[in-house]
């Protein structure tokens, strides 16, 4: 006999947690996502069949723009791979001056669009950079080395962050039983640490090769002729209208992306399932051998950030760059591509994404962990899903999806609303993820302690997961509002002349050759994103002292 | 108030939990659900509690089959080993959590918190939080937390088993006295023997997910029924057949006859004869208040417990008598 099922409050409670979240991934993100797939295979005539992907892979300029992806995501990989190495660990094993403001310098980059970094390039070594004008050299940054100048800038911070937490994760006791033996210090570098952080390398290889191949703000800046996939999705669609040729481009730069993405996971889970509880936490001890190169290496590093970010804000302020460098704030008065109403909207669209992301993700993560263990799976795969899917293929999509006039969620299209629900979808994966880790550490004996003593299940979220979770709260919404606030790639398809955001509005005067008013734009936005940084741990902060 | 089981059995996944585990207990018992880690005392535990639902069987309360009644509509109390206080609320917060939930008015709750914390001796700390006290105090605070909504049952998992041994000896006569003066019927998780010992009116002693045995303390220290009881609570020496009938003739007493049978001797029965012979002493343990005595005896190994400190040596020879009909037969398997 099986035991009776009783339908009380509380499922009814877990269904609406469960079912409004999955409503809104299918409606804002598989749904998108089949369109591209469908338009992929329309053929001009309307029929179905594979011509569109005869038409792409026999055309020379996809085969270029393809093997340019590759080369420049490759080359990028390799070079953040060994600085983030290098900076990484100087930082967590190495006891090097000012490692505090080395991370935050190399950090910078996650504060800003990613056509910033290509920004600061072009002042510094563009044909009006202040290092082509001091040398007289011909330096020609458009193209390859810019592109990986730039995304190397735009990659180090995730690089340095998944293997400093391989490094972190290490036994002390390890490398005190090396010592014991004898091991020099490079035998256990070679021995010990390398085998250790191996899967942190190559989670890290695969981010770094996602995010390069699927950037679109740096390609667009300084790619130059340097035709890469990105951009060749943006031309086929906004250049030649030929919608479904973009759809191709977009279902071919899938397939690198879910890969590595697939690889990362598998990368990943292997590095944390390496760490035992009973770790002892290393602490370096001064070894000038080391460190005094370490620390000029994790300088020379942090550097690069801090002069090209920094030059940006600097140039915002100047006269006329290269030439006249009274400083001014006649840059700041923009007048054109709206002004600073895109700023504004991108501040609304900000808070309605961290407010609507953060509300449902914690909504599944409160449903899937009283669901049978069989039954999540597929709602953690959906949840995964959106981490592989480059920006321009989420907003082709959404073109797709929602730019269909009689279609039921016309409304939609061009409004603020619809960006704020894609930048959502964008970046569900990280939302969700820190969700359910944040509601795994509430301890179960407490939500049942509640439930004997009588709390409902909201109240048991509101009493128990809620205090419990806050500064996860707190982060997830944070985290969104800051993407929302720098993303580009997906956003590109969704601005409209009434309602745009605000790095569209710095990649349009840079277009124009505004530079500087490109800059000016640009700081405004960091300043935003840094106010909110800060609010944020000012937040946490207050949070803790409560705890 | 009485709780009756009847044919609880529940398996996750393929592994087998609990099978057929039948039994009733009345008010005001205090009961212990005894047994080594991974025997079902804890499943057993969340099925009445409501936490979890058994595969086959049913939990009545008085009569009344608890499968269509929530954990939360229970009306138990309950508290787990890792204190499990809401750490956002003060202490007056937590224990008047349960009475809030059920709508009480403030002055009410007010009144009921002050009591309990006189009850539980900690009058003081009513604008505390949590990580502002102790283990022990922490406990208590869960314990009252718990008994605050009078509840039909009390439910403790293990409540003891995080806490320093000196607070636990202590903490342990408290419940047990909280238990006494307000007459609840309680059920508690332990693998700890000596706790079930002295705490339970009743035992149910667990073994790979069914019952072993259910009984008094003295009936299950002095009367086990089987090798696994024995064993567990406490130390045993158990004797085969044809060794009593060569070495002890004194233990078939009570011997029905089959070779599937251990007589079980208590350490405490075992008498050292200085000077006779028959058994070596292999090594001597000093425990304080005992020594505890390891002797080679009729080609294996027999334990016995002195008081105090005992003037033998490791080595020496001596003799080993039994005490009369202190002894039980049990199944070997």
């Amino acid at each position: 006999m099986q035991a009776a099922r009783f339908a009380d409050t509380d499922r009814v409670f877990a269904a609406i947690c469960l079912l409004i979240p999955t409503a809104a991934l299918v409606l804002f993100f598989v749904y998108p996502l089949a369109t591209v797939a469908l338009r992929s295979i329309t053929e001009p005539n309307g029929a179905f069949g594979l011509g569109n992907f005869a038409v792409i892979l026999r055309s020379p300029n996809f085969w270029r723009a393809a093997i340019h992806s590759l080369v420049v995501s490759s080359a990028t990989t390799a070079v953040v791979l060994i600085l983030g190495l290098a900076v990484a660990f100087a930082v967590h094993r190495c006891r090097i001056v000012g490692s505090p403001i080395v991370m935050m310098a190399v950090m910078l980059p996650l504060l800003m669009p990613s056509l910033v970094q290509g920004l600061g390039l072009i002042f510094l070594l563009g044909r009006n950079g202040l290092l082509t004008k001091l040398t007289g050299l011909e330096i020609n940054i458009y193209g390859f080395w810019g592109l990986l100048l730039a995304n190397g800038l735009y990659a180090l911070p995730q690089a340095v962050l998944i293997i400093g937490a391989a490094l972190r994760s290490a036994d002390a006791r390890a490398y005190e039983a090396a010592e014991m033996l004898g091991a020099s210090g490079w035998r256990q570098f070679r021995d010990i640490t390398l085998p250790s952080i191996k899967f942190g390398l190559l989670s890290a290889g695969f981010v770094v090769f996602t995010v390069t191949i699927t950037d679109f703000g740096n390609a667009a800046t300084i790619g130059g002729d340097y035709s890469v996939l990105a951009t060749e999705i943006y031309n086929q669609v906004v250049g030649q209208m030929n919608f479904n040729l973009g759809a191709v481009v977009g279902i071919l730069l899938l397939l690198p992306t879910v890969l590595a993405f697939y690889l990362e996971r598998v990368a990943s889970q292997r590095q944390s399932g390496s760490i035992s509880d009973s770790a002892v936490p290393i602490q370096p001890r001064w070894a000038p051998r080391r460190d005094i190169p370490m620390t000029f290496v994790a300088w020379t590093v942090a550097l690069i950030p801090i002069i090209t970010l920094g030059i940006v804000v600097f140039a915002s302020f100047v006269w006329l760059w290269p030439y006249r460098f009274d400083l001014t704030l006649r840059h700041y008065d923009v007048k054109i591509s709206g002004g600073y109403n895109p700023l504004w909207t991108t501040i609304y669209i900000s808070v309605a994404a961290g407010g609507i992301g953060t509300v449902l993700t914690f909504m599944l993560a409160v449903a899937l962990q009283r669901l049978p263990r069989q039954l999540v799976k597929p709602f953690y795969f959906i949840c995964l899903l959106p981490a592989a899917v480059p920006g321009l293929v989420l907003g082709l999509s959404y073109v797709f999806a929602f730019n269909v006039s009689g279609g039921p969620l016309y409304a939609l299209y061009g409004s603020a609303v619809l960006i704020a629900i894609c930048n959502c979808a964008h970046y569900w994966t990280q939302g969700f993820l820190t969700a359910v880790t944040g509601i795994r550490q509430v301890p179960p004996s407490l939500q049942e302690t509640a439930a004997t003593l009588g709390a409902s299940l909201p109240r048991v979220v509101w009493d128990v997961i809620l205090p419990f979770t806050a500064p996860t709260i707190v982060s997830i919404f944070f985290f969104l509002f800051m993407q929302s606030m720098i993303t580009l790639s997906a956003l590109i398809f969704l601005v409209t002349a009434s309602v745009s955001v605000a790095s569209v509005s710095i990649m349009r005067l840079e277009e124009a050759g505004f530079t500087s008013q490109a800059a000016a734009y640009a700081t405004c936005t960091m300043a935003v994103v840094i106010a909110a940084s800060g609010a944020m741990r000012i937040v946490l902060r207050l949070l803790r002292r409560r705890a | 108030m009485q709780l009756a089981l009847d044919g609880i059995t529940k398996a996750y996944g393929g592994a087998v939990a609990l099978e057929a585990i039948s039994f009733t207990v009345d008010s005001p018992d205090f009961v212990c659900l005894l047994g080594p880690s991974g025997c079902g005392k804890t499943t057993l535990l969340r099925l009445i509690a409501g936490l979890a639902s058994s595969d086959t069987g049913a939990i009545r309360l008085d009569g009344i089959d608890l499968a269509l009644t929530p954990a939360r509509q229970r009306g138990f109390g309950i508290v787990f080993q890792a204190y499990s206080l809401f750490p956002n609320m003060t202490i007056a917060e937590n224990i008047g959590y349960g009475l809030r939930i059920r709508g009480e008015p403030a002055v009410r709750i007010k009144g009921r918190v002050d009591e309990l914390l006189g009850l539980i001796q900690l009058p003081t700390l009513a604008d505390r939080y949590p990580w502002q006290l102790s283990g022990g105090q922490q406990q208590r605070v869960a314990l009252a937390r718990a008994v605050a909504v009078e509840p039909k049952l009390l439910l403790l998992d293990e409540p003891l088993s995080a806490l320093d041994a000196k607070v636990r000896v202590e903490l342990r006569s408290e419940i047990r006295a909280l238990q006494k003066r307000l007459g609840i019927l309680t059920i508690m998780v332990t693998h700890d023997q000596e706790e079930a010992l002295t705490l339970a009116d009743r035992i149910v002693c667990m073994q790979a997910g069914r019952i072993a045995q259910i009984g008094a303390p003295k009936d299950l220290y002095h009367r086990p029924v089987n090798r696994f009881v024995a064993d567990f609570m406490g130390v045993s020496n158990l004797i085969d057949v044809s060794t009593a009938r060569r070495f002890a003739p004194a233990l078939l007493e009570g011997y029905s006859g089959g070779t599937n049978k251990l007589a079980c001797v208590r350490p405490e029965h075992v008498q050292i004869v200085a000077g006779g012979n028959g058994a070596r002493i292999t090594s001597i343990q000093f425990l304080g208040n005992v020594s505890r005595l390891h002797l080679d005896w009729a080609g294996g190994s027999l334990v016995a417990e002195e008081p105090g400190e005992t003037p033998l040596a490791s080595g020496a020879e001596v003799g080993v008598s039994f005490s009369a009909q202190r002894h039980s037969w049990v199944l070997a398997s």
